[in-house]
Formats: structure tokens, sequence, C-alpha cells
């Protein structure tokens, strides 16, 4: 511990590694490419053979509509031409590099006869396109895209997918009329009941990636930590193979449902295994979350960019802040909360912080973006050239609660399977449409359907 | 869904006899065997049943004269004609039944020849494996290791079985349950087990200890003066603010508003290093849509060294912790906390307010000071010795005496030795503390399916009858029964001395006087009456507050959609209102005002859910524990209430009432309340979100309190609120709206027993409050029994059951605690175990302790239908 120096001077630290990081990627990431070599396959690859990652980013409460889409492009022409909006502004340096999607709706998450609650079923549905069961305990969700392609990709590198929030409490009762707080603090889902408890520490995040400890130390105590486990695992593996000769047949089910759960985890050790030492970005790890929300978003966004950056990962989801989030902004002089505001009443000294709000957020996801952007892969192009990162919200108008037109931006060329620099209206299409289309490009096979997908999404 | 008569579950295959039955009927018949059947019971049968029941009548389902074999093969069948003929609910009323011999006669044919009851050999039946629930294992933790493992947070939920979340069949293992065993293992023993044998003192000062001191200095006049011209906040409904809370004297809260300052003195033995731990907090009331604007700075000094220096804005009842590492000297300091107001002249909307909770003083630093960190002798009672051998017989001690209590059973020398083994393969390498070594060992004991599965031993029976499940198996059903949790020190010894099965009553005396029988109460009569719900059911007071109201305008009585709507045009621009929406946004506006949140009476908020839940809980607990008569659950005049209850049902005011506790108090005269039928919790759990449902608070009585159990309706049955509920151009009540879904004769078989019952609780609305009038009209309550009792008030229909049914109520809870003293579903064996039990209530004059004591002395929860040869192979 530093004198009076609570948590800030550290993540400096880690910032300055990243740096150095970044001087040496092609090398980094052509070590990884010959790990792939272990294990040909035609997931999550790009044309030229490089990683093909994707991401889902949410941001809370839906944005201003009139601050956020740009204006219609004149008569209908080019659709490169149009002109950036005030709360994309931030964007403009990249804007070869992302494509401005309107017209999609999640009409899961309207109320129907379910009522009030349009921030938990924005927040639940976003990545599934399912219906929530409105229930405060016995939760039923859908599977999320980023878990599909998890499942068919995952194996690919040492973590199938990885889960991020900067929301670093969260509640666990009393949350949205009378919907289970689950909805509103998970995007992920890896079955309708389980959802993919995201990591808010930055910390253990780094640690799970790359072990813990200094650099040099962080591969032994991965390993360690992989013999711990598997002696665990053979205790109580031997324990239920005695408790399964002594029981009587009509028993033996309940304990063969645990000893395939026991395989699966042991599989799991084996993958990790078999992929080797884990890449140490050598640099110190950070120490917990940061004092400001600001910085928590910055060092969030750098821990997904290296885990990228490593090919630890392929899929990622970050949830900034879940639906409804309250918090203020006092660092940009709004001491309101967040979901109060957006609830403006058609003031407009309420507007107008709503959208900085809403601005605020795209900024420090231009300036992740802007990373990837500088970082090179495996094949000469951009770690974001090789990416399709999805920047969205469950609900459009925070005001109106409503869930049509959501605000989405897609970003990264997808290794060429993309077309950005674009502002199109894709009237009224299902949200997940557009992850069917996403799932095919990274490799998914046989996908029909996709939650209330009713088809591909053509033009993108 | 569970049946008191477990009926229902059987109608799918019963449905599915009757395809080949009428080919095959009587050709499985053997000569001699069937005489009874043919020449006495068949007889009864067709003078009495066949009318409904034969011929291809199918009344609920059940024919009596199809039968694929023999007639003794459908004990399933034959399970329905006990219930009724039990009960005496078949024939119906008016129509010409058994006489009581005969009835007799086919009750004991169906239990000897159908279920082959053999009374010198009960079967005890099997229960399956049973996987600790989310409930036991969080119990199980804390009495183990004394940690509160939040498993509702942690755990997926889990499935219930026949209204119960204890099922052995239901209780599966998915893989990723089993990670979180895993991980749920780790993170317990973490927080429990210290890894290390010495940590840097730890010293942590509440905030209630810093003396507080608001300054009346100019500032201080200033804003008192500015208070007095704020115009009195309110939200936008026009509801005063609340205060700000009464401050917890454990913590030191200072308002953004007011220059104070909180100071403490407090004394350093050595001079060194230390880290100081800041906890705070940033607290507000919550009021909608009107904001606050206020700033503060807070200064922290220890002596004179400045180590925050901040302002605030609010912040959402954030947590905040801080630490700083300085040097001390030995002696005192002052710890001084100062909050500066920055924004005099705005306003105060919400009350934020910094909160200290506390601040820790960690150190000093260095070896020479170490101390053993908390906990440290609870696991490790002696200093741990330095020579290999040593150590390992240490660790076998620690390890034996844990598993032991883990697995609720002694444990294999060969298994310690596992855990040993485990255990030196981390401390081992010198790298890693005996302590870490120690809890790893401990960690693999609660990822074992021999913790997380009651695994049971059987002794033989001396007398030839099934085995007997072992002492210490007896002792781990009892305690999971009456506590949710793994037995105690004394169940373990009777355990080993093998004495527990001959003290059985007496323990559960005991255990029903300990405080862990509140698990039975919230679980058992939780789950019975479904009382647990109320805490979580979704009704809109709105929307029922509106189907009572006089005056109601020709609007939907659905409020959600009403509000939805109003606050989607009212947050549209006006501009781009059409007339036609104006006209409809200022006609919701004057219907919300003046039916709106002031005419809605108390709220049917957490405090009173969790009132009426432990009302249910409490009057059973008191029927059980002070031996009264069980019908007292049905009908009595007394109740456990708290003034807010109290008023929330608008008892008139009992002077005993005051404040949150509850009480048991008299009821006025005359009170239809008393018993659990008028409690708040089956009134509205029964309810849907915006109304009574008389058909589902029927069902729930036959099923739950009756034991008679209905047959689901068949499908494509349009939803009562799809039925037509306008005639000749008038709405109807619910009660004319039930009376046309009668007329339909597929209906009414079974809606006649059901909508009287519900119907009779129509003068208490969906919150379980009371009312005269719906829509403007008087409500009418009357009505008739399937038995024939007619009724006009909720209190004759009470007493109607008391006198008339009350045997019925025996089994029914019988059956209840058997199958959450069992985990199983029961099926026709069981009915001896059920009659014994019945019996001893009985004989006891109806009292509650018989049906307990009854449970635990049947060879149901004693034994186990079972070969003995597992008995010996248990031991390893």
């Amino acid at each position: 511990m530093t004198k009076r120096t609570p948590m800030g001077m550290k993540r400096r630290q880690f910032l300055r590694g990243i740096g150095v990081c970044m001087a040496l990627p092609a090398l980094e990431s052509m070590q990884s490419a010959k790990a792939l070599a272990f294990h040909p396959t035609e997931l999550a690859i790009t044309a030229s053979g490089a990683p093909l990652r994707t991401a889902f980013i949410y941001f809370p409460n839906g944005a201003i509509p009139a601050a956020w889409w740009p204006a219609a492009t004149a008569g209908g022409g080019d659709a490169k031409s149009y002109a950036i909006s005030q709360t994309l502004k931030p964007l403009e340096p990249l804007r070869d590099s992302i494509q401005v999607l309107k017209g999609l709706d999640n009409l899961s998450a309207d109320g129907g006869r379910d009522g009030g609650g349009d921030h938990a079923r924005g927040n639940g549905t976003f990545l599934t396109g399912v219906r929530l069961k409105k229930s405060a305990s016995d939760i039923q969700a859908g599977v999320s895209i980023d878990q599909v392609i998890a499942k068919s990709v995952g194996d690919s590198t040492r973590f199938a997918s990885l889960e991020m929030t900067c929301d670093s409490k969260r509640q666990t009762s009393g949350c949205d009329s009378g919907y289970s707080c689950a909805y509103q603090y998970n995007i992920s889902w890896s079955s309708a009941t389980t959802p993919m408890s995201p990591e808010s520490n930055p910390r253990s995040i780094f640690e799970r990636l790359f072990g813990a400890g200094n650099p040099g130390e962080r591969n032994d105590s991965l390993a360690r930590r992989r013999n711990e486990q598997k002696s665990v695992l053979d205790f109580v593996l031997e324990d239920a193979r005695s408790m399964q000769r002594r029981l009587p047949s009509s028993d033996r089910d309940k304990l063969g449902q645990y000893l395939d759960g026991i395989r699966d985890i042991e599989k799991r050790i084996e993958k990790s295994e078999r992929f080797g030492a884990a890449k140490d970005p050598e640099i110190e790890t950070p120490a917990g979350v940061p004092d400001t929300y600001e910085k928590y978003i910055q060092l969030t966004y750098d821990l997904l960019f290296l885990a990228f950056q490593t090919d630890s990962t392929r899929v990622a989801s970050l949830l900034l802040a879940h639906d409804g989030s309250n918090r203020s902004f006092d660092h940009i002089g709004i001491v309101e909360g967040h979901h109060d505001l957006t609830h403006h009443q058609n003031k407009v000294e309420q507007i107008k912080k709503v959208q900085e709000i809403d601005q605020w957020y795209v900024r420090m996801f231009s300036g992740f973006l802007d990373k990837l952007a500088r970082a090179e892969d495996v094949d000469g192009k951009s770690l974001l050239y090789n990416s399709m990162i999805i920047y969205g919200s469950g609900n459009a108008d925070g005001n109106r609660h409503t869930h049509s037109d959501l605000p989405i931006v897609l970003a990264g060329n997808a290794g060429g399977a993309l077309t950005p620099g674009r502002f199109v209206d894709h009237r009224s299409k299902p949200l997940t449409n557009l992850y069917l289309s996403m799932a095919d490009r990274m490799g998914v096979q046989d996908l029909k359907r996709f939650g209330d997908s009713t088809d591909r999404l053509g033009d993108l | 869904m569970m049946n008191c008569g477990y009926a229902s579950r059987n109608l799918t295959a019963i449905s599915c006899f009757s395809l080949v039955a009428a080919v095959c009927f009587g050709s499985g018949l053997r000569a001699g065997e069937t005489d009874k059947y043919e020449t006495q019971i068949r007889p009864i049968l067709v003078e009495n049943c066949y009318g409904c029941h034969a011929g291809g009548e199918k009344n609920g389902n059940i024919a009596l004269d199809e039968f694929e074999g023999d007639v003794r093969q459908s004990p399933a069948l034959w399970q329905k004609v006990l219930v009724q003929l039990r009960s005496r609910s078949m024939p119906p009323l008016g129509e010409a039944g058994p006489s009581e011999d005969q009835r007799t006669l086919t009750m004991s044919w169906i239990k000897s020849d159908v279920f082959k009851h053999d009374p010198t050999r009960p079967d005890p039946g099997v229960v399956t494996v049973r996987r600790l629930n989310r409930i036991e294992y969080r119990n199980t933790i804390r009495d183990l290791l004394g940690v509160d493992y939040d498993t509702n947070a942690n755990f997926p939920s889990d499935d219930t079985g026949y209204g119960f979340d204890n099922i052995a069949d239901v209780l599966t293992v998915s893989p990723l349950l089993l990670e979180k065993y895993i991980s749920a293992a780790k993170a317990i023993v973490n927080q429990a087990v210290p890894i290390v044998s010495g940590v840097a003192p730890r010293r942590t000062i509440p905030g209630g200890e810093f003396i507080k001191e608001v300054k009346n200095d100019g500032l201080a006049k200033l804003l008192n003066e500015l208070a007095s011209k704020d115009e009195t906040p309110g939200n936008r409904f026009g509801r005063p603010v609340q205060g700000p809370p009464k401050d917890d004297p454990m913590l030191l809260t200072m308002s953004y508003k007011e220059h104070t300052i909180g100071k403490l003195t407090t004394n350093v033995n050595s001079e060194g290093r230390y880290a100081i731990e800041v906890n705070l907090k940033a607290a507000e009331q919550f009021v909608d849509n009107i904001f606050d604007y206020n700033r503060c700075t807070l200064t922290f000094r220890v002596d004179d060294e400045l180590l925050v220096n901040r302002e605030f804005v609010r912040q959402g009842n954030e947590d905040l912790s801080m630490t700083f590492d300085i040097r001390m000297e030995a002696g005192d300091h002052n710890l001084v906390f100062e909050v500066i107001p920055t924004t005099p002249d705005q306003p105060q909307v919400r009350y934020l307010r910094l909160i200290v909770k506390n601040v820790t003083l960690i150190g000093p630093a260095g070896d020479a000071y170490l101390v053993p960190p908390l906990n440290y002798a609870r696991y490790f009672p002696k200093p741990v010795p330095k020579s290999t051998s040593e150590r390992r017989e240490y660790a076998g001690e620690l390890l034996g005496q844990f598993v032991t209590k883990a697995y609720r059973r002694p444990v294999d020398n060969k298994t310690i030795d596992r855990l040993v083994s485990l255990a030196e393969s981390v401390y081992g390498n010198g790298k890693e503390t005996f302590e870490s070594g120690i809890a790893q060992s401990m960690t693999a004991v609660l990822a074992s399916p021999r913790f997380l599965f009651r695994e049971e031993g059987f002794v033989p029976d001396a007398d030839g009858g099934h085995p007997w499940v072992d002492d210490y198996s007896l002792a781990t059903r009892l305690s999971y029964f009456l506590w949710s949790t793994m037995p105690d020190q004394e169940l373990f010894q009777l355990a080993a001395q093998g004495d527990l099965r001959t003290n059985l009553d007496s323990q559960v005396d005991r255990m029903m006087n300990d405080a862990r029988s509140s698990a039975f109460f919230q679980n058992f009569v939780g789950q019975w009456l479904q009382s647990r719900e109320v805490e979580s059911v979704t009704i809109d007071s709105g929307a029922v507050a509106r189907r009572e109201s006089e005056a109601r305008p020709g609007m939907n009585a659905t409020s959600d959609v009403d509000l939805e709507r109003r606050n989607f045009l009212r947050n549209k621009p006006a501009s781009e209102l059409t007339d036609a929406e104006k006209l409809e946004l200022e006609k919701l506006q004057n219907f919300r005002q003046a039916f709106g949140s002031r005419n809605r009476g108390p709220n049917f908020d957490e405090k009173v859910r969790r009132a009426m839940r432990s009302e249910t809980e409490l009057l059973f607990q008191h029927v059980l524990k002070n031996d009264l008569p069980l019908t007292d659950l049905i009908d009595c005049n007394y109740a456990f209430l708290n003034e807010e209850l109290a008023k929330f049902y608008e008892i008139p005011m009992l002077e005993s009432l005051n404040g949150n506790e509850m009480r048991l108090v008299k009821l006025p005269e005359g009170s239809l309340r008393g018993g659990i039928l008028t409690q708040g919790t089956f009134l509205a759990v029964t309810s849907n979100p915006n109304r009574t449902s008389p058909v589902k608070r029927g069902l729930f009585i036959l099923e739950n309190v009756l034991g008679s159990p209905i047959a689901a309706p068949p499908p494509n049955i349009p939803s009562l609120e799809d039925a037509s509920k306008q005639r000749d151009g008038k709405t109807l009540s619910l009660r004319e709206t039930l009376a046309i879904h009668r007329e339909n004769a597929v209906c009414s078989s079974c809606h006649n027993k059901m909508d009287p019952l519900g119907l009779a609780f129509e003068n208490f609305n969906a919150l379980g409050r009371y009312r005269e009038k719906e829509f403007g009209k008087t409500i009418d309550v009357a009505g008739m029994l399937s038995s024939g009792e007619k009724f006009s008030s909720v209190t004759q229909l009470k007493k109607a059951i008391v006198d008339n049914h009350k045997q019925e109520v025996y089994y029914c809870l019988a059956e209840k605690m058997m199958t959450y003293a069992l985990g199983r579903g029961l099926d026709f064996r069981d009915n001896y175990a059920l009659d014994n039990i019945v019996q001893r209530i009985e004989q006891s004059g109806g009292k509650a302790k018989a049906l307990l004591i009854g449970v635990v002395n049947s060879p149901q929860f004693l034994k186990t239908r079972i070969k003995v040869a597992y008995a010996s192979s248990l031991r390893e």
C-alpha cells in the first residue's frame, strides 16, 4: 500500500503497461495463431485466417432519439454520406469502421400483458429476444446470442466467453416491478434459467485471464490453481464412486448426474492445459475497482482489449450499467440520477443532460474502438477490422420505455464480411435478425432461428 | 401440483386404460381369488356407482367397469374410490349411497385385496437419496461453519414436486449446479477458515462511537433560515416527502446541509505503520422526479494529517471504502470527520447524508505484532506442529472431526487418509501454509456428494420387518424435517449411543422448542399454505380498490394498462398529441385523481406482507406447541397480529397491539377472522393481480384443506376473463359470471364444488381486506357445500368444516406433513400409515401433537423398503 493513495496510482502504471503491450501486437498474436494450428477450425476466423472476435456492449436507459439518429440521407441516396449525429460525434474519426443501424426492434421487451418493468425487460431480453417470465424468484429468460456463439466457437480459445460489467454493486431484491434482479443485472444467459453473472472486479477479470501475482509468476499460479482444482475433483470423484457402489440402483441416476457434471469440469481443465501457458501481458495487475466511474469503464475496456489482443477469447459481453441505473455523472457536471433524468417530462434542461450522458458513454466506447483500430492483428489488419462489436441499449427512448428503433451501433469489418461506414435503416426488423447474421459470420452452423428472429438481416 | 388424495397425477394413466379396457374386461380374473370382488364388492358398485361410472359413463374420468386385467391391478383408481368413500363425497348429494356396512366393506376390501397391505409387515416405501435444497444447504453451512452463504443469489432455484421443494426425485444436479457447488465450497471455506496463523491486528471503530457535533455557527443559522423558506417538497403525485430516517446509533450520520464534526480519540499501543480503512455510504431518500443539487465537502484527519478532502454530490446510496497507509506513534490520536455544506441555497429534497459505517485500524505492520485471525481457535485449537508426522496426525484429527460432522455420520479411515493426503499436497511444498492445506481439504468435503446428498444407512429389523434406517440417518431425517438443517451435538450423541429411536418423542419435543424449529413453520407451513408466496405475489392495490369504488366510470378495470397509457400520453410532447389523445389523457387523469393512490387505503407493502406470513406461521406454531385441536387452524377466536396488520384488516384496535411485534390477541366478538382461511396469506395468494378468484380459492381449500382433489379442466376452455361478462348490456358480478359458467354441464361437476367455497370468501378482496360491495353492489356469500350444509357467512362455512369434515382435514394434514417429512410423494401403499396417524389424532381428541408424533413414529419415517444386504455394505 502506498501512502495515501486509494487505488489510483496503480492504475496509471497499469495503463502504461498496456501501452507497452500495444507496441508488440504482431509478434504476440502470431504466437496465438500458431497455438491455433493445433485445432484447425473454420470457426471464428476471418477470410485471411485471423481470429474473428465479437463483443456485445450494453449501455443503460436508451438514448435521446432526436440526438442519436443521424438525419436521413438526402433522397435515400448514398448511405455513406450521412452526417453524424450529435450523440455519436465522438465516433466521427472512426466513421469508416462503424455502421449506425436503425429500424431494429425488440418486441419481446414490450409490456404486453406483463405491465411495468421495461428496464428489467429491456436488459434481460437484449441478447435473447425471448420474453421474460414476470417473477421475482422463478427465473425464465432465454439463451443469449453470445452464449450461442460461444458454444460453437468457444473451443478455439482459452475462454469460451468473457462476461463483464462496470456495476460493482448489484441489488438482489426489490428490482423492477416484480421482475427478478437477475434480469436487470445480466445480459448473457447460458440457459433460460442460468444467467452468466458478469465479473465486476477488474482485478478478478485480469487474474482469471492471466493468473495471479506479479508478471512472471502468473502461469505458476494458474497451474497451481488447476492442480488444486484437480485434487478436489479427484477426491469427490472417489467419494461419488464409493457412494455409487453403496446405493440401491434406483438412486444411481442421482449420482450419475453428479458424475457427469464432474467430468464436464475435468474436460474444461484439460482443455485449458492443452492451450499451454497463458500469455502474460507483463504488466501490473489492476488493484481493484478504480475510484471513478470513468477510470472504471476505461479499465474494463482495456481488459476487453487485452483479452482480444491475446486471443484469450473471441466472444465477450459487457454490461456498462444495468438498465434503470441511477448513478450521477458529477464528473461531467450532472448530479441527478441517470434514470431519474430520462423521465424528462419534455423539459429541455433534462433532455440536454441525458443527451450529455449518452454522449459520454459513446466517448468511452470510441476510446475502446480507437485502441482496437491502432492494434495490428496477425494478418496486418487492425484488431477492429477483424472484429464485430455491438454497442446498444434495450430501451430506445428511456422516457417512454420504447423498444423499437433501438439505438445500435455495429463496429468493425468482421475481417471484410461487413460493410461499415454507413447509416442504414432496416425498417422494423427484429434485432435478433442481426444476431443471426452475426452468428453466421462467426461460423455458427445450422442456426435456423434465434429468439424472435424472422430472417437473416441483409445489407450489413 | 399437489392433491391431498394424490389422484390427479394418475389421471393420464387411467384414461389410457379405457381404450383397451372393454376388450380385456374380466380376462385376467382367476376363479376363487375374485370371489370376494364378484360376490360382495361388485354388487355394491353396481347398486351405487355404476349409474355414472360404468357402461360408457365416465364422470370425473372414472369408470368402474373398464379394467385391463385383474381389477386389483389398478391401485391408483381404487385409491380415488377410497378417498371418495372415506370422505363420503360420493355419491353426490341427493342420490342414494351405500350403507355404512357396504362402505366399510368396500374400503377394507380395497386395502387388503387391492393394496395388499400386510399389517404384520407394513411397507415403509423408498426415499430416493436426497440432495440438500437451497434452504437446507444454507442452514447446514451456517451450523457447520458459521457462514451465511446466500444460496438464493448463488444457486438456481430448486424444482418443487407435490407442492414442496424438498422432494428427492425432482432435486436434480445439473452440471451448472455442480460448478456452483464447487465455487460455493471455495467461497465458504475462504470466508470461514483462516489460512495463516497470524495477521495484523485489526480494530473496527463503529461510526456511532464518534462524537457528533452540529456547528451552530453563522452557516448553520443561514441554513435554518433557508430551510424554513423552503416549500414543502413533494413528489408529482402531491404526496409529501418523508422526513429523514432516524439516525442509527451505530453509525455516524452527517447531513450535506449541516456543518458537522465527528470526533474520536483513540489509543494506539505501539508505534508503527497502520492501514486505516474508512467505510462510508452516501445515502439519500428517493423522491420521484425532484432532484437534490446539494453538495458538501468531506474531510477526514488523523491528528493533523489530512487524509480525505473530497466534494460529494448525491451518490445514489453508494458504498465507498478508502484505505490509507500511515505511521502512528504510541499514544492518543484524534480522528476527525468534518462535513462542510457548499450549497447553502439549494433546497433540501432528498436528505442527502454521509454515513460513516466504521473506521478500521489495521496494524501495526510487522511479524512481531501478528495475532491469530478471527475464528482461528475454532478451526485450529492447537499451534501447528513442526514435524511432518506430527502435522499429519494433527491434520487427521482436524479433518476427521470436520468430515464426520459434514457427512453427518462416522467416516471410514480411508476417506480421512485421502483428505490428509490432499492437505499435504498443498502444504507439503513449503509454499503454502498448513492451514491452507486443511482449507483445501475442507473445500473438497463441501463439494463431495456425501455432503450434498443425504446418504442413509440401514440396520436389519430383528423381527423380520423391513430394515430400520440407522440412528445417524434417523438423526438426519429428524433434523432436516424439523429444522431444515444438520443434526446438532445432542442428536449426534444419541445416534452414536444407539439411543435415538428410544428417545424419539422427547427429542421431537426438544427440537420443537428450539429456535431452529422456525424453519419447519417457514418451510412446511409456508409451502403447504403457500404463505411463503405472499411476500412476492403481484397484486395491484389500485386495481383492487377501483373495483370497490362506487362511482366507476366506464373504464377498463385493469389499471396497469390505464397507467401505462396515461404515462405514455403525458410524456409525449404536447404538440404531437392529437385531439382524441388529449381528451383521453384528460379522462385518464381525472380518473387517476379520483381513484389514485390516495384512495387505495393502506399499502400492501413489504411490512404487511411479512406480517401476514408470520401470522400464518405463528398460528400453526401456537397450535402445535400448545397441543391444541387441529381444527383451531380452521376456526378459532384468536389471531396473531401487529399494529400494522390489525389496521390493514381494519380490526378494531386492540389495546395491546402497538408496534411491530406480532402478538396473540383475542378477536372481537363476531369477527369473521380466525383460522387460516380468513388470513391475508390464503386470501392473497389465491387471487389474480387485479381481483379475487373464487375458483382458485375453492380449489385451494379442496386440495389443501379438505383433501378432495379436482381433476384438471379439459383443454381449450376459455378463461373466465374471456367468457362473456356482459349480459343484456350490464356488467356481471363474479358470482353471476361463475353461475353462467356452471350452466355448462362439463364445468358444473367440479365447479359446483369449488365455486360455492370460493364465493364464501368474497367479502375479502384480493389483498385480504374486508369489503361489503363490489362495483357498488352488495356481495352475496351464501352457498352450500357439495355435502349439503348450507351457509350464509364465512363463519358458518368454517363451522361446517369443523363440525362435519374434520376427518378430511386430518387426512389432508397427515398427507401433507408426511410428504414434507419424507421428501417423496405418497402412494396407495402409504394409506395404512395415514390411517394410523388419523386414528392417533382422533384418539387424542384431535390434538396437534398427535399428528407430528404420528408422522415421526410411522414406519415410513423410521424404516425403508430396501434389501438388507445394503445395510452391511454401507460401512466400508
